[in-house]
């Protein structure tokens, strides 16, 4: 998917390259591909979107859908977001070597590790690490593994933590609590169509 | 997967019928007048003077500037319409990946609000 | 798509409702409304919010009608805001993970001359399915898009799409198995 976006846009800038050769920015880490993951995974999520990307597709986001407004404040002060993230269905069904080359990265000069979560009993372990620039948050790195499912984030930019969290109570998740009886949906407010 | 197993949801899934007299109430629902939701004016092809100053048939020259001036418009529209769709694509990205980190960020902020296990329990540490 | 009209005629019809023939536009209903509807029926799992909504999607459409270029469009329209307005509607009330049919419901889906009780059960089981991983399944299955168009009907990455296929399709087999209505296939 991300190569075809990029491929549209060399569509745009004739005398561009297919996929950027621009040297890695400050915060930002080097995310294997995991190419050969996808087919094994049961689920995967693969999102490299640069700082032209990112623009683009900022530019797109509807700014009268409520979460779409969010995040449209969130990007701007962003110069990339890399994630990668497969879910499988057998335990460690990945490779632990990728995940530990780019968590040394993390340890470089800058970095700082904000939470380290382990749970022994469910195997699962979630680091967030925190690049400082001039006293600002200028990277964001979250390895975390469970024994299906691994999960590697970088955000690249002037990054707000409180804000990229509070993101997460507007993805509606659904309640799977049972109903004590039919409900009848309210009238719903017109959404906007494109 | 089995292509069975697909086949017989494709027959489960079979369109219902809607309920008898749907397209009438439907008809009777629409306002008397039709709230037109107007299109986006096309942008204003520009336009030229044409020198005369050769002895090329005038009919010639004004075909080959229009086509010239289609075919500008036609490749505007084309890359409008292409960038629209890596727009389009990029944007479904970006949420889906911010919604993977707010995610996981929700995992470490519940870990860090969580107190610790009382001494020799090995179980968590934050 | 379930449309049994010539193209060129089908695509009259829009002409003429844009042009404000109120019979052409009561065509274009009728061509379209059992999809709509049982796309309605299946996300809200009752009929009275299944017509509300298809009304609702129709008179979108009516108001829409300059912006629909063709037939084929106006079909992918009809099942996008539908299938969206649904989920919508779903987030706004709580639903539930085993929402039962409304009483008669079971009446209003066609009898199959080759498994009744199969194709009733996977049709309920389906509103066990999160709103977003139903439509998915909808669009998918009743509506016969592929992975790419259910993507761009839903605001949805591809893998995302393929994801939901998947896991609902462990979890409705798994059920029926469960349910004795399928064999259990060995493992290669």
């Amino acid at each position: 998917m991300t190569i075809r976006i990029a491929l549209l846009l060399a569509a745009l800038e004739s005398t561009a390259p297919v996929l950027s050769q621009t040297p890695p920015l400050k915060g930002q880490l080097n995310i294997p591909q995991f190419a050969a993951l996808a087919d094994k995974a049961s689920e995967s999520v693969n999102v490299t979107l640069d700082s032209k990307l990112l623009s683009l597709g900022c530019r797109f986001l509807n700014a009268e859908d409520p979460e779409q407004a969010d995040a449209k404040k969130l990007c701007t002060s962003l110069s990339g977001i890399y994630v990668r993230s497969y879910t499988f269905d057998k335990d460690f069904a990945y490779p632990k070597a990728d995940i530990e080359g780019v968590r040394r990265q993390l340890s470089a000069p800058g970095w700082n590790r904000i939470v380290e979560a382990k749970s022994n009993k469910e195997g699962t372990n979630v680091d967030v690490f925190v690049l400082i620039d001039n006293d600002k948050a200028a990277g964001l790195g979250i390895i975390a593994s469970e024994p299906r499912q691994f999960t590697i984030v970088n955000i690249v930019g002037n990054i707000d933590l409180e804000q990229l969290h509070s993101l997460e109570g507007k993805f509606s998740i659904p309640n799977l609590g049972i109903e004590t009886g039919p409900k009848t949906p309210e009238a719903p407010k017109k959404k906007p169509q494109p | 997967m089995s292509e069975n197993f697909e086949n017989e949801l494709r027959r489960a899934l079979r369109p219902i019928d809607a309920p008898d007299g749907f397209a009438e109430r439907v008809m009777r629902a629409l306002p008397a007048q039709r709230d037109r939701e107007p299109l986006p004016a096309p942008e204003a092809l520009p336009t030229r003077r044409l020198v005369r100053r050769f002895a090329v048939p005038a009919a010639f020259a004004a075909a080959l500037v229009v086509s010239m001036l289609l075919g500008q418009h036609v490749a505007d529209v084309q890359r409008q319409r292409t960038e629209q769709q890596a727009g389009l694509a990029a944007s479904r990205e970006l949420m889906e990946a911010l919604k993977v980190t707010s995610q996981k960020l929700d995992l470490a902020y519940q870990a860090v609000k969580t107190p610790p296990p009382p001494a020799g329990d090995e179980e968590n540490r934050t | 798509m379930g449309l049994n009209v010539p193209q060129s005629m089908a695509d009259s019809l829009l002409v003429r409702a844009r042009g404000g023939d109120a019979a052409a536009f009561a065509g274009l209903v009728r061509a379209h409304q059992r999809s709509v509807y049982s796309i309605g029926w299946r996300m809200l799992r009752r009929r009275d919010a299944a017509e509300d909504l298809a009304q609702d999607v129709f008179l979108q459409l009516y108001r829409k009608l300059d912006h629909i270029e063709s037939m084929e469009h106006c079909g992918f329209w009809l099942r996008r805001v539908a299938a969206n307005l649904a989920i919508d509607w779903l987030r706004r009330v709580p639903y539930s993970a085993t929402q039962p049919l409304e009483e008669g419901a079971a009446v209003a889906a066609p009898l199959r001359d080759d498994d009744p009780l199969m194709s009733r059960q996977l049709d309920r089981l389906l509103g066990e399915l999160s709103p977003a991983a139903r439509a998915v399944m909808l669009l998918r299955y009743q509506e016969d898009l592929d992975v790419a168009d259910v993507g761009a009907a839903l605001d949805m990455p591809v893998n995302t799409v393929k994801s939901h296929i998947k896991r609902s399709l462990t979890q409705l087999r798994s059920r029926m198995i469960g349910a004795k209505l399928v064999d259990c296939e060995v493992p290669t």
